[in-house]
């Protein structure tokens, strides 16, 4: 079973985070920075498993990672799972949210939090692999997307002018943020 | 393609911006409480929200909540947008639940209507939504709303494949929580069924279920292995064209085939139908063809996925243990990855290869990777491969080739990594102990690690060390020379000197003879560590300087000095000022035979588990791959056989503790061998039950607690409090006067047969008891041995000039003698397992009473006086508990295991200890309890 699914960038910044067995926001917290500190001093390439934390329960789970560019992975999981599945199982995740982002990146997980669960939710319910055929999870976001379109079409419309009028000057404004390492995109990496 | 991102919400992002802007930790904390006012007041303010504004707080809210801020409101906004009719807004409604609500919260009770529509929806979105829900919070109540809904959906033919999919899941998620939600009967056909399903999807989904189902309860769903084997058989021959969609990377159904051979793994080799089992081993035999094929792709996911498969194979072969021709094969897969250059592999075949070299079958061909992994552990650049090569090498390690191996180990720790080298330490000083055909190499090891590692060595390393050399005559000698020599290294390591100080104390004078080791030089040599030392060192050579002056008269004058030395003497540490003086005392007055009586060698130490081992085991539990090879092979471990020479009843324990080691409970029983597997084994095959004990009942309650009402009638109430510590017990009677007129005369008295056994002494009371008084009247009990009679106590009195008589049970038994005792699972099965003798089981089967309640039953065994430990069973139903009898003649540990079975509203209890009365006491009290 997956206890825990675990995104931060290379300072720990939290990017998402799920967690399937119940700990307080608090230990949450905890949790993340323990293993941001357990995963982020290993080499590129060592493997890619290791023993969970002490806050996540020792050596009984193990932490299943993978390393895109300026995030972090992390699967934290029981002795029911193979590693290797997982190990597949976090590649199909990146590779849905890239097909959904069109070349996701960092940012797109802050602004689309909401996108994203809404993949994660695709691809496990409750701490279990739910599918992980890649073709069907975009059929079904593509129906949820639909849904939402036709709905905004009805009722939405006079709040989709007002935002249109009022984000004229957004591109000015997304310009003058200030996004230290605007990070390169995942598609760099081979797939 | 679609877009998700596009059409955003302005104010989100915005404020995300802001955030990410903050120069200072202080700068965001103040935006967010800005953003959590405003949220706030938008909420609570007069004007309407529509959806849109909704879903952006609650989007804000999500990601103040992620950067790790308490979320304490908008919880009632989430539950109003679950009932929206706009898929968006209930969409975010459900994130907020599933992310932010815990299972606790009165909230749950809020949503349940919410999603009980939404599950009845004609639209499948939405009943995945409330499914994702259901299974994220996986709460009790969850399981009570819905437990017959989801069943439904999951076997329904009209439920649509993507709903199914969520369902089965779902079901486990609440099965987990409530195991009761599974209905039986011809449900488990129909979920077994869905193993036939034509959705790959579902299968995968329902295959996790019955894998849970299984474990807990295998037989009813046994069925499931033909379906499976089939399943896997169909993936594992089709082409990678075949499946299309669920083809990943060129390998079929990788996370299906992975799923099938874990479940399977419940089971042992289906052997009454030989043609399944033929079906498995050919399946098994294509994928490990296939593995041997050229790959389709460069790419790594094709390689990860096609070995998780293999991978998995591998481990049901090692479970089944019962081909030897896989078995070897595995092994030289195994040993193909060792050399591979992906470290995922190398990592995870040296784990895989730890389980075979635990086979029978497979262990020699695993010690031909001898080489490659010691090389793995030597070269390897992660820290995390390295130490997989270091439990390899510690399972493949027999009598061949113990030598090599641990010559190896020893060369590596000079430079091994400061987070492995205790572990390692702990191997190496065991694996030199077990196989050990000469004790001077494994006395040799044993300084060689002080000297490598010393900072590493625990007690109880050297401890070992120590009760070895002195259980064994001919080593004696050679360990004094030794140890002799270890010591002119101009620094030594401070166990180097406690280990050399016991040594040269007891065997100084084998070595005597020598003139550069004549008894000046040595007690010259140690004193001269003796400074550097800290205390509990210093101490030790106190004791070691004494029995020197026992051994060699004519240094006796040398060691009162350094007794006498005002920094022994009047040391400010006490115990080393005691020891300096005491001694000091003894060598003055003392004759030398008394000295000589008082000062005797050590005597053999009494057989026992090495403790290192058990330090090893609770130090990583799981870790070790389990000594299955010792269970299986026919001489006994070699711990008990290496100590040829002592004296298996001596039980001397002074002569322990002056090391400091307390005899663990139970371990000087003897192995026997099959023992863990007689713990696993099967259950409930010998139903008998036993006459149920008749004894009074009202006693029998006061097994699991120690205060309440012990009698009462129309006259007189007598209330008890007691408390037990060790094998003495206090136990305080209160007589109450329950009517209006004095009652007279109260003259209490005891009985019991056994008193030998237990001694109860009462304190004189009042003979008169005042209208509505209430007296107190003290007892106190001693155990002296283990015993069944329970006093009983008749008081007599006389009310209204009629003489009165009653009679009781005193609330003492043997239980109220417990300490709990904490213990892993490891340690557990090891005790477990050495207490399997005839003489140490009691068993008893007997029936329910009433419907079996695990609450209960978890409430009353924690009265009981033992420690209930939890999560060491396999199965979670069962109850494990742990204590320690103490009486005044011996402690005897003993452990009780109790497995409801629900099928047949039955328990069986058994109980084992290392006293054959102990344990059947024990089981006739709890027996009929339950």
């Amino acid at each position: 079973m997956i206890k825990a699914i675990l995104v931060f960038n290379n300072h720990g910044k939290p990017r998402l985070s799920k967690f399937y067995q119940y700990f307080n926001e608090d230990m949450q917290q905890q949790i993340i920075k323990e293993t941001f500190q357990l995963v982020s001093k290993r080499d590129d390439n060592v493997c890619n498993f290791l023993e969970g934390g002490s806050l996540i329960g020792g050596s009984d789970y193990k932490l299943i990672y993978r390393h895109y560019a300026t995030l972090y992975f992390v699967f934290c999981v029981d002795s029911s799972e193979s590693e290797l599945g997982i190990l597949d199982l976090i590649q199909v995740f990146v590779e849905t949210l890239d097909k959904c982002f069109e070349n996701v990146c960092e940012l797109d997980l802050i602004f689309h939090a909401d996108a994203a669960h809404q993949v994660l939710d695709e691809l496990v319910m409750g701490g279990m692999v739910l599918q992980t055929n890649m073709a069907d999870i975009l059929c079904r976001l593509q129906e949820q997307n639909k849904m939402q379109k036709a709905e905004a079409g009805i009722s939405a419309a006079p709040a989709r002018a007002v935002s249109a009028v009022k984000s004229m000057n957004l591109p000015q404004q997304l310009r003058d943020m200030k996004l230290p390492d605007l990070p390169q995109a995942i598609k760099d990496l081979k797939f | 393609m679609p877009a998700v991102r596009g059409d955003g919400m302005r104010g989100l992002a915005v404020f995300i911006s802001d955030i990410r802007n903050c120069k200072s930790k202080e700068a965001e904390i103040k935006r967010i409480n800005k953003e959590l006012a405003n949220i706030r007041s938008k909420f609570k303010g007069d004007k309407t929200l529509d959806g849109y504004q909704k879903k952006k707080y609650v989007c804000k809210l999500l990601f103040i909540f992620l950067l790790g801020h308490d979320i304490d409101f908008g919880h009632m906004e989430a539950v109003n947008l679950l009932s929206s009719n706009k898929y968006s807004e209930k969409q975010i409604g459900y994130l907020f639940i599933s992310v932010l609500v815990n299972t606790n919260s009165d909230l749950i009770k809020l949503i349940i209507q919410s999603i009980k529509n939404d599950l009845q929806s004609r639209n499948p979105i939405h009943v995945n939504l409330a499914l994702q829900c259901i299974a994220n919070i996986g709460s009790k109540d969850m399981a009570e709303a819905f437990g017959t809904e989801i069943p439904k959906l999951l076997v329904s033919g009209d439920t649509m494949d993507v709903v199914k999919q969520s369902a089965a899941l779902c079901l486990l998620r609440l099965f987990r929580k409530s195991p009761e939600i599974i209905p039986g009967g011809e449900w488990t056909s129909r979920i077994i069924h869905l193993l036939n399903d034509p959705h790959m999807g579902v299968v995968t989904a329902a295959t996790s279920l019955i894998d849970a189902l299984v474990k807990k309860n295998p037989d009813e769903y046994k069925g499931c292995v033909t379906l499976a084997v089939a399943r896997l058989s169909r993936i594992v021959t089709a082409s990678y064209t075949d499946l299309q969609d669920y083809t990943y990377y060129f390998v079929p159904a990788p996370w299906l085939s992975v799923k099938l051979l874990r479940l399977l793994q419940n089971y042992t080799p289906p052997s009454e139908e030989p043609g399944v089992r033929g079906r498995l081993s050919e399946c098994l035999e294509t994928i490990f063809n296939k593995a041997q094929e050229p790959p389709k792709s460069k790419k790594v996911q094709h390689s990860n996925a096609k070995n998780a498969v293999l991978f998995e194979a591998i481990s049901l072969i090692i479970h089944n243990d019962s081909e030897p021709n896989l078995l070897v094969r595995a092994c030289n897969q195994l040993g193909q990855f060792l050399s591979n250059r992906e470290t995922n592999l190398r990592y995870l075949a040296l784990e895989s290869m730890c389980h075979l070299a635990t086979s029978e079958f497979s262990h020699e061909a695993v010690k031909k990777h001898q080489e490659v992994v010691i090389l793995s552990m030597k070269m390897e650049k992660d820290v995390s491969v390295r130490q997989q090569a270091v439990d390899l090498l510690y399972a493949m390690c027999d009598k061949t080739n113990a030598e090599e191996i641990v010559q190896e180990m020893l060369a590596y720790l000079e430079t091994a990594d400061y987070s492995i080298r205790e572990e390692m330490v702990l191997k190496v000083a065991i694996l030199a102990e077990k196989y050990a055909t000469d004790f001077t190499w494994y006395v040799d090891v044993i300084l060689n690690l002080i000297r490598i590692a010393g900072d590493y060595v625990s007690e109880e390393v050297w401890y070992r060390v120590i009760q070895i050399v002195i259980n064994r005559e001919e080593v004696q000698g050679y360990a004094a020379k030794t140890v002799f020599e270890a010591l002119q290294a101009p620094t030594c390591h401070e166990n180097m000197v406690k280990v050399g100080g016991y040594i040269l104390g007891e065997f100084g004078n084998l070595i005597a003879g020598d003139t550069r080791s004549s008894p000046q030089v040595q007690f010259e040599l140690l004193h001269s560590k003796y400074h550097l030392c800290s205390v509990a060192t210093r101490a030790l050579l106190l004791s070691t300087y004494i029995k020197l002056v026992n051994l060699f008269p004519e240094i006796k004058n040398r060691v009162q000095e350094v007794f006498r030395a005002d920094s022994n003497l009047r040391s400010a540490d006490v115990e080393l000022q005691q020891r300096a003086s005491e001694y000091l005392q003894l060598s003055i007055v003392a004759s030398s035979d008394v000295l000589a009586t008082v000062l005797e060698e050590m005597p053999a130490f009494p057989e026992r588990e090495s403790s290192i081992l058990a330090v090893l085991k609770k130090k990583k539990p799981g870790r070790i791959p389990d000594d299955v090879r010792e269970s299986k092979s026919p001489q006994p471990t070699a711990i008990p056989a290496a100590i040829t020479n002592a004296t298996t009843n001596n039980t001397n324990s002074s002569s322990a503790d002056l090391l400091g080691l307390s005899t663990p409970p139970g371990t000087t029983a003897p192995p026997s061998g099959n023992g863990l597997l007689d713990v696993l084994g099967d259950l409930y095959t010998t139903p008998k039950i036993s006459p149920s004990t008749v004894q009074q009942n009202n006693i029998k309650k006061f097994l699991f607690k120690n205060n309440g009402v012990l009698f009462e009638n129309d006259l007189i109430q007598i209330g008890v409090k007691s408390e037990f510590r060790q094998n003495l017990g206090r136990i305080g009677l209160f007589y109450g006067n329950k009517t209006q007129f004095p009652i007279q005369n109260v003259r209490p008295e005891l009985h019991w047969t056994d008193l030998l056994k237990l001694n109860v002494q009462m304190k004189p009371m009042e003979p008169v008891l005042d209208a509505g008084a209430q007296i107190q009247q003290m007892l106190t009990a001693e155990c002296i041995e283990d015993f069944t009679d329970t006093p009983s106590m008749s008081v007599s009195f006389v009310y209204n000039n009629v003489p009165q008589k009653i009679t009781m049970k005193l609330p003492l038994t043997l239980n109220k003698f417990f300490e709990p005792t904490e213990m892993n699972g490891e340690s557990f099965f090891a005790r477990w397992k050495n207490l399997g003798g005839e003489q140490q089981r009691a068993q008893k089967i007997f029936k329910a009473q009433g419907s079996i309640d695990l609450s209960a039953t978890r409430t009353k065994l924690a009265g009981f006086g033992m420690q209930l430990l939890d999560g060491i069973d396999p199965n979670p139903d069962n109850f494990v508990c742990a204590g320690i009898v103490h009486t005044r003649v011996q402690q005897v540990g003993c452990l009780m295991r109790l497995e409801p079975n629900k099928q047949a509203q039955m328990y069986r209890l058994t109980i084992r200890s290392s006293k054959e009365s102990v344990s059947q006491e024990i089981c006739n009290l709890l027996a009929d309890q339950f």
